[in-house]
Parts: structure tokens; sequence; C-alpha cells
């Protein structure tokens, strides 16, 4: 019976998360205290608010970089918006938007992209749809 | 004053030569009136152009664009060109490299295929961008010297079309690179020939010979290889023979030739 139990709360859980996803999805947000080192696969949306980042992110839904944070990674995701200061390779399966104050330095891929003026971007840019990419 | 008509708009001022097909070069820097450049839609200029002032693009241009005012790219216009320009404005097809020494900005309906030097960059969105951006110190250093690059650069494709010959070498690492990479990486490499654009075109006459060697080995392959020919040529598809040793179209020659000879 426990099993039983168990086995309708994993599928509840899954209905959640089913269920987030209609409605809001899951957001994981790093504040101005916040650090992060490492490698992170995530569904949801990621934000980095002030914080500090370190590594490999490959979120399923949006990133958010706001002013003032810094990161150094690896970074994949639908949506990426971009406010702080970022390093390393960037891949946006939809849309990057570089804000006024940000700092982007190394390889971009984006589907659309829009820089604002007074952003600052170093490296190479790269769009279009992404079978394109490896072709 | 008719718009399209006049390549400069500063007629009244200064008498122009009869010769208005090029704009002014000789304009004394300490003018103080502005000499504004339009090309308008159905206008093509292939070359390279020098502008002191701003210029506009509605129409075609092929080769090196030079201006040091502002730069408008239309909707319509089609560059194949490097610009360099202070404000460079992009709504329509650029392929080349960009240098601004103040702001670029592309707008929704533009589209740059090309490595970029600038100090402001605008993207919006809806644009279509493709290639290496350098901003801030790193783009206003080297730009002078990327400056003389992209004008070797460009020449090559415009006068003749060995792209594949020469890039080949030098961005063999990324393959869209080889458009965008050409401009900024290869100066080294291209720097010998670069002074004289004429070297460069000497080096697309070697490949021509570099050819013919290259076609005697294979030949030569063919006269060794006759015995398979041979077997094969009692069998009736020839075809087969030269798919089979062939890697490429050359190879299919070889087998040819060879059978007229046995025939």
């Amino acid at each position: 019976m426990d099993t039983q139990q168990a086995v309708a709360e994993g599928t509840h859980t899954d209905g959640q998360s089913d269920s987030k996803r209609d409605g809001q999805q899951q957001k994981f947000t790093l504040g101005p205290n916040d650090s992060l080192e490492g490698k992170l696969t995530y569904g949801g949306h990621m934000a980095v608010d002030g914080g500090h980042a370190e590594g490999e992110f490959r979120v399923g839904g949006n990133m958010d970089i706001g002013n003032g944070s810094v990161v150094k990674a690896l970074i994949e995701a639908s949506n990426v918006t971009i406010k702080g200061v970022v390093e390393g390779k960037l891949t946006a399966r939809d849309k990057l938007t570089l804000g006024k104050a940000a700092k982007m330095n190394g390889d971009v891929q984006a589907r659309r992209l829009q820089i604002e003026d007074g952003a600052s971007l170093n490296g190479y840019v790269r769009m279009g749809d992404f079978e394109q990419h490896p072709g | 004053m008719s718009e399209w008509a006049t390549l400069s708009s500063t007629q009244a001022r200064r008498p122009i030569p009869a010769s208005a097909d090029e704009p002014p070069t000789s304009r004394p820097a300490d003018s103080n009136q502005h000499n504004s450049v339009t090309l308008g839609p159905r206008d093509r200029v292939i070359g390279q152009i020098y502008i002191e002032g701003d210029l506009r693009v509605s129409g075609t241009v092929e080769g090196e664009v030079e201006v040091t005012g502002d730069v408008a790219i239309d909707d319509l216009a089609k560059v194949k060109a490097s610009v360099t320009g202070r404000d460079i404005s992009i709504s329509g097809q650029v392929v080349g490299a960009v240098i601004a020494r103040k702001r670029l900005e592309v707008t929704r309906s533009g589209s740059l295929i090309g490595d970029v030097r600038v100090a402001r960059l605008t993207i919006q969105d809806g644009a279509t961008f493709s290639g290496k951006v350098s901003m801030g110190a790193a783009a206003e250093a080297p730009a002078k010297g990327a400056e003389t690059k992209p004008v070797v650069v460009e020449p090559k494709p415009v006068a003749v079309e060995p792209k594949p010959v020469t890039p080949e070498p030098q961005a063999v690492a990324k393959p869209t690179a080889s458009i965008v990479a050409t401009p900024m990486p290869p100066p080294p490499a291209v720097k010998a020939p670069t002074v004289p654009p004429p070297v460069a075109k000497a080096a697309i006459v070697p490949p021509a010979a570099a050819k013919a060697p290259m076609a005697p080995p294979p030949a030569a392959k063919a006269a060794i290889v006759p015995p398979p020919a041979a077997k094969a040529a009692a069998v009736p598809p020839p075809a087969t023979v030269g798919r089979s040793d062939g890697k490429g179209g050359k190879a299919r020659n070889q087998p040819k030739k060879g059978k007229p000879k046995r025939r």
C-alpha cells in the first residue's frame, strides 16, 4: 500500500510540474549574496540577480542576468537577457538581449539578437536556425 | 535639388568637374559645409569609394567604402564591401567588414554578415548579424591595421572569385568563418601580399599553374593503374571504374583518357 501511495504521490508531483509549465514555470534565482559554481541543468527559468555564477548552465527556460551580476559560464537557454557581466560561450535557443549595461565577452549563438545602445560585446556572433550551425 | 541625380549636394559651393561619376576626393578638410553623397536604388558602384562627408546607399555597392562621416544603408541596398565610417546605420544587406568609429546600428530590416569593429553597437530585434564583434579597447587599437586588411581582401572576391583558393588554407577552422574571419585573422598571412594587390593576382594565377602539376600525378596513376582499367575495359561499364577509382571528378577523366589509348 505504501508503495502505491508513493507512486501516486510521484504521479501527483509530475502533474504539478506540468501545471507549473502551463502557468508559472519554476524559477531559480541567485541573489546578490549568492554564488554558484559548477554545472547546472535545469528545466525552469534561471535568474542571476546580483550574484556570482561560474560553470555550465543549461536551462530549459529563460535566463536573466541582472545588473551587477557576474557570470563566467557556458550558458544555454531559451531567452537570455543580460544586463550584467558575462564571460563565456552563450547559446540562446530563441532570443538574446543585451541590455544597456551588459558586458558580454565570448562567442554568441542566437536565433534572434537584440543589442541595446551602451552594451558591450566581444566575440563571434552567429545567428539563424540551429540546423545551419553544424552544417 | 534632385535627391538621386547628384552625387554631391554641395554643388553650389564648389564647381564639380565634368566627371561627376566619381565623388570629389580632393575636398578641402577645412570647409564647414557638409558633403553628402547619395547612391540611389538604381545606382551601382563597384570598386573603391572614399568620401569626405556622409554617404547614403540605396543601390548596390561592391568593393570598399570609406567615409569620414556617417553611412546609411537603406532597406533595398545590397552592399558587398568593407565599410568604414563614423556612424553607420544598416537597414539593407551588407556582407563585409564594418568599422564604425562611433556607432553601428543594424535595424530590424538590416542584415550584416562580416566582422565588426565599433565603439558602440546597437542591433534591433529582427536584424540578422553574423560575425566577430570587437568593441571598446579591443576595437580601437588594431583598427588601423584592420582598415588596410579588408582593402586587400575585398578586391579579390570582386575581381575574380578565387575565394575557395585563398581562404581555404587560412580559414579552415570554421566553415562560416571563412567569410567572416578572412578580413581579420589572416592579416599576417595576407600582409605579405598586402602591399601589392597585383601580387594577389599573381597568387591567383599560380593555382592554375599548380593545377597542372596536380593533374599529372593522377594521370600517372592512371598510367600505372591501367591493369585494372584494362580489366574493366573487358567489362562494359567504364563509368563504374571511374567512380570506384575516382575520389572526385578529376579521376573520372583519367579512365576516359586511358580507354582511348587502349582502343
